[in-house]
């Protein structure tokens, strides 16, 4: 970490001192008989918005916050603790977690992140420092946060597994808010399975979450069924990328040796104008000292000096209403995912842009993301793994995303894809030269 | 769910107006005339996908889907 991660911009703290001491624990423990698990004795990056104790910074990736400490553990830390992980480092991400409504990949005080497969090009965000640390083998996992896109987008652009839980499936607390409802924690690893082992260590209710559910989570993958139930979204499809697009329909020829795939319609509910409305108020209430502050000017991207104070424009009128919608898409998507063992997209609509530019511009479709939409705003599992490549070696995602609380049905069904392809056990060529 | 009338496009342009007015008068002191015309874009934006919410009509009982507990602690 310490010689790699800064020629990602991946690496926010060393946490050498807290890391040394629970290696050391964790030997003692192993050898004398006490085995806490299989995250026991192993090393983890958490994305800079959880809190640390002892000294240990919390950035929220952003220059008002560089030197912002707190006297505890967020439960995540907390939990991977109690199941003998070593907590390595404190990974980068994109200022308040995209809060400001960044355009481009300079948007962290560390520098803009890069991508493992190729330095010229972006990891994708906000989780940017845990996609490029997995990816260049800084650590064998990493803690992401997603409230739309945070982790399947860095999963996509870097080659990972990341997998979004069930909102309320991990706890907020100790982890910065962007917005309540929307915001979820999650592993990005380099298998689907090891997501599956982390998600397990990671859920659980948390009095001082009272989002978590009370349903219990133990990993148990059914990776060799030869009868999944898959869905595609009717006209998914328009505006992909090609190589995405060709890669995707290599990956429905492999699932259909497992799988029944059909094609499903989608009610037609305003999914993106739901999730970007509550996403827009709450992020708008949750840095208002920041935006009272001033402060914003201080930010890395220039655009996310004035993002913030129009999202102050949203009314009660509409928040709420975006509420009240929420409430009818989920209870229609369920009805249409009950169906199914998971819906399946493309992770992204393309492989990672370049560093200097803006994304939004060269992203086709970003705008129109309502798979994103659609999970997030109903709080929607989803597991981003790797299925090809680019001509110029970036890669390709595909996703599963599955009803609420069904991540072992996501998950069975990505072990399966991974278990018929490799895409999974590529690495990037820079790192393989290095050894 | 039935489809409401959407606002015309003269009342959208006067929602923008006064909601940019709204942030200008609060915020408009830190911002140079480039980030202004960007924060109009952002509420143009805004009021777009209000007006998406508005054109769908909820029946009465329809809640907001979150959770209100009344907190008690215990002793």
């Amino acid at each position: 970490m310490e010689t790699l991660g800064p020629s990602y911009n991946a690496v926010v703290t060393v946490t050498r001192e807290r890391a040394m001491e629970q290696a050391r624990k964790a030997e003692d423990e192993v050898l004398s008989g006490t085995y806490r698990g299989p995250l026991h004795g192993i090393p983890y990056g958490a994305k800079d918005l959880l809190a640390t104790s002892g000294g240990i910074p919390t950035t929220w990736g952003a220059a008002p916050f560089r030197d912002q400490t707190f006297d505890f553990d967020a439960t995540v830390i907390r939990k991977l603790e109690s199941a003998g992980a070593v907590l390595a480092s404190k990974l980068a991400m994109i200022e308040l977690a995209g809060g400001g409504g960044y355009r481009q990949p300079n948007a962290s005080f560390t520098g803009p992140p890069r991508n493992p497969w190729n330095i010229g090009y972006w990891t994708g965000g906000s989780s940017s420092g845990s996609g490029a640390a997995v990816s260049a083998g800084l650590v064998p996992f990493a803690i992401g946060s997603e409230t739309w896109g945070s982790i399947l987008s860095p999963a996509n652009n870097c080659g990972v597994a990341g997998l979004r839980p069930t909102y309320g499936r991990v706890s907020r607390h100790g982890a910065m808010a962007l917005s309540w409802t929307l915001d979820k924690l999650g592993p990005l690893c380099l298998t689907a399975d090891d997501c599956g082992l982390v998600l397990e260590a990671i859920a659980g209710p948390d009095p001082k979450d009272p989002s978590t559910t009370q349903r219990p989570f133990k990993y148990n993958p059914e990776p060799d069924r030869k009868d999944f139930k898959l869905a595609l979204i009717k006209d998914g499809a328009e505006g992909l990328d090609e190589e995405v697009l060709a890669n995707f329909e290599d990956s429905l020829r492999v699932l259909k040796r497992v799988a029944t795939i059909e094609e499903v319609e989608l009610p037609d509910l305003p999914y993106g104008a739901v999730t970007r409305t509550i996403l827009n108020a709450e992020s708008a209430n949750a840095f208002e000292g920041l935006i009272e502050s001033g402060r914003m000017s201080e930010l890395t991207a220039s655009e996310d000096h004035y993002g913030l104070y129009a999202r102050t424009a949203v009314l009660a009128r509409d928040y709420l209403k975006a509420l009240r919608l929420r409430g009818v898409i989920a209870e229609k998507a369920d009805e249409v995912m009950s169906q199914y063992d998971a819906v399946t997209a493309p992770a992204r609509r393309s492989s990672a842009s370049p560093i200097d530019q803006e994304f939004r511009r060269v992203t086709p479709g970003t705008m129109r993301d309502v798979m994103g939409a659609l999970g997030n705003g109903a709080g929607l599992p989803s597991i981003a793994i790797p299925n090809g490549f680019t001509e110029i070696g970036l890669p390709t995602g595909i996703q599963f995303m599955g009803r609420a609380y069904e991540e072992n049905s996501v998950l069975s069904v990505a072990c399966a894809y991974q278990s018929m392809t490799d895409w999974h056990k590529h690495h990037p060529p820079d790192l393989l030269r290095a050894e | 769910m039935i489809p409401l009338i959407i606002m015309d496009n003269r009342d959208a342009k006067k929602e923008v107006e006064l909601l940019f007015e709204f942030v200008r008068d609060l915020y408009g002191d830190r911002l140079t005339d480039e980030e202004l015309e960007e924060v109009r874009n952002g509420v143009e934006h805004i009021a777009e996908t209000a007006a998406a919410l508005r054109s769908i009509k909820l029946e009465n009982s329809v809640e907001p889907f979150s959770v209100f507990k009344p907190h008690r602690k215990e002793a």
